[in-house]
């Protein structure tokens, strides 16, 4: 804690500890001014029952089979049951967890490749940059979906597949922004004079074409979020992503099917989850868009 | 103008190329169609004549040439899940659904896109613009397939107006409503930001502010003059537009049981039917890349920076 100091020597109770913490509470507030509330809100309780969902005393996959399609009430389920009789409230806690890691993985491993490959187009020129370009072109005008479906379903359903074809098959727009980038970094004259001094390649990527990359990076990956995170939910809605008995949002959409006649709350609710989320993830990117770089808003 | 066709056509080779090889590849890593298709009981003979009698028992790389020799002679194989017909016909019999689909989803959503954005750029804070912002934030959040139950929860069942399932062919008219929306809402969203931005800025350019001070009504000046130019993004979209919405057919598809590839490809890929698949993803890249070779061609003949760079 970097503050420390100061607190411990103002006394507590004394008008100038108020003060001290008036002054940080004013300067958090500023930090989030204009900061959409709601979706921090539910992207933080989102996150929360992610990394709490594993800890929770209660099983998502067991069932009570005397206790199927039970309405939403008031009571011990209520958000009522599925088709085997499990409790929808620990279900969405649970898909939570699998929404959260599969899109937070997914966009790393994109974001890391399609850096690399930025870097190593920028940075080279030449040929290189041409075979890069044209392969981010092929896979750019890759149906993508198709090929994610043709390629999880091959590989087999599972939560690690799922991440990274996700992964491997959406790198190519931080490739072509970040390309971008890296080409007018290593324009510049404090580059230029690096490779004067004898910096070598690797160092000037290190030391000067990544850090000026780091907030374009960031903002990608909050636009590849949303996106990502539907397209898991998605794949598993056909079948081919994160398998039973796993509660993925999209398995249950899936299951939900059958019992669309009378049981609303079965189609409705994950979809309204995963609706949020990335309405949350979209709206928190759009806001931290502006904070990081006011120029770049209509991106 | 010349040499620049002839750069993006060779691109596009390589693209069709590329994906045509990734799959092949890959379907054939990961089993054979006799095997999840057969009988279990057969003898081990028969299970090897029935590879013969699909080529199956050829090793890959003559299985890839002969495959590459069927492109270019139309032969792309016989299915095996739909009990021995040619794959081409297969995919004949189930592309007309898909097109008629994705055709329009992509009117639909261009179309409305294009007028809301237009609308919210040229009447800040009308009514109109407070429901563009509502289609642009609910259109990027709501996964098409959810979309899609949510219609037929309030439409088929609660309502009871339109039909939840089947193609053109066996509900009407009446039966396209439902996929086409869900399949283009996504859409909707992404060209009316799109098109508010490029109109915001036209709205700002030199001409405009001539005609304002020419005295042309408000109403023509966006509607005639400022739409032109505006829409020029949306149409260059059109190809990123059309493999969005051929990949989003798959999970649409699936929803409403449309008979179109996107189905048939679903179900041939968990039959391993290769020569299905193949005939599928190749017809697939083959018209996306067309189309945005077209595309980048109309770009480059309108503007003279595209095809020098």
């Amino acid at each position: 804690m970097a503050t420390r100091g100061k607190a411990d020597i103002i006394e507590r109770g004394k008008p100038e500890f108020r003060a001290l913490w008036r002054r940080r509470l004013s300067h958090l507030a500023y930090t989030f001014r204009g900061a959409p509330k709601f979706s921090l809100f539910f992207l933080t309780l989102t996150i929360i029952c992610a990394i709490t969902a594993p800890l929770l005393p209660f099983d998502p996959v067991r069932g009570d089979l005397s206790n199927p399609l039970q309405p939403p009430a008031w009571g011990s389920h209520p958000l009522g049951t599925d088709h085997q009789g499990r409790d929808m409230v620990v279900r969405l806690i649970h898909g939570a967890n699998i929404s959260v890691t599969v899109g937070f993985l997914a966009v790393f491993v994109s974001g890391a490749a399609g850096t690399l490959i930025a870097v190593l187009s920028g940075v080279f020129k030449g040929w290189v940059d041409g075979l890069l370009m044209q392969l981010t072109d092929a896979f750019m005008a890759l149906p993508f979906l198709m090929v994610a479906v043709a390629v999880v379903s091959l590989l087999g359903p599972s939560k690690t597949n799922v991440i990274l074809v996700l992964g491997l098959l959406r790198w190519m727009s931080y490739a072509r922004i970040l390309r971008s980038e890296v080409l007018s970094v290593t324009e510049t004259d404090y580059v230029r004079l690096a490779r004067v001094a004898g910096a070598s390649n690797w160092r000037i990527i290190l030391r000067h074409v990544l850090p000026n990359l780091s907030n374009t990076l960031l903002i990608i990956s909050t636009l590849e979020l949303g996106t990502v995170i539907i397209f898991e939910s998605a794949l598993s809605f056909l079948g081919l992503g994160v398998p039973r008995p796993l509660p993925s949002w999209g398995t249950m959409l899936a299951d939900s099917q059958s019992y669309i006649y009378n049981q609303w709350w079965l189609p409705v609710l994950p979809g309204v989850a995963i609706s949020l989320l990335v309405m949350s993830t979209n709206l928190t990117g759009d806001w931290l868009r502006e904070r990081v770089d006011p120029t770049r808003r209509q991106l | 103008m010349k040499g620049y066709t002839i750069r993006r056509l060779g691109r596009g080779l390589i693209t069709v190329w590329l994906v045509t090889l990734a799959v092949f590849f890959l379907l054939r890593f990961t089993g054979n169609p006799i095997d999840y298709l057969a009988n279990p009981s057969i003898t081990v003979d028969d299970r090897e004549r029935m590879k013969r009698e699909f080529g199956l028992d050829q090793p890959w790389h003559i299985q890839y040439l002969l495959f590459n020799k069927g492109i270019f002679t139309g032969n792309f194989g016989v299915s095996v899940r739909w009990s021995g017909n040619e794959a081409f016909d297969v995919f004949k019999s189930r592309v007309m659904a898909t097109v008629q689909l994705v055709g329009v989803a992509l009117a639909f959503s261009m179309t409305l896109g294009l007028l809301l954005g237009v609308i919210s750029a040229a009447y800040p804070d009308s009514p109109l613009d407070r429901i563009g912002k509502l289609v642009a934030i609910t259109g990027q959040a709501m996964p098409a397939f959810w979309l899609g139950l949510l219609f037929i929860l309030l439409f088929s069942i609660w309502l009871g107006w339109l039909p939840s399932a089947g193609g053109l062919d066996r509900v009407g008219w009446k039966g396209i409503i439902m996929p086409s929306v869900s399949l283009g809402w996504f859409l909707v969203a992404a060209n009316m930001r799109l098109a508010r931005s490029s109109m915001l800025e036209v709205m700002d350019s030199e001409y405009i502010k001539m005609l304002r001070a020419k005295g042309l009504p408000r109403r023509i000046i966006i509607w005639k003059h400022a739409l032109r130019n505006a829409s020029l993004p949306v149409i260059t979209l059109f190809g990123v537009n059309l493999a969005l919405l051929v990949g989003g057919a798959l999970v649409t598809e699936q929803i409403f049981a449309w008979p179109g590839i996107g189905l048939l490809l679903v179900d041939a890929i968990l039959a391993r039917d290769y020569a299905v698949v193949q005939t599928v993803v190749f017809f697939s890249a083959i018209v996306i890349v067309l189309t945005n070779i077209i595309i980048d061609l109309a770009c480059a003949w309108l503007d003279p920076r595209v095809r020098l760079a």
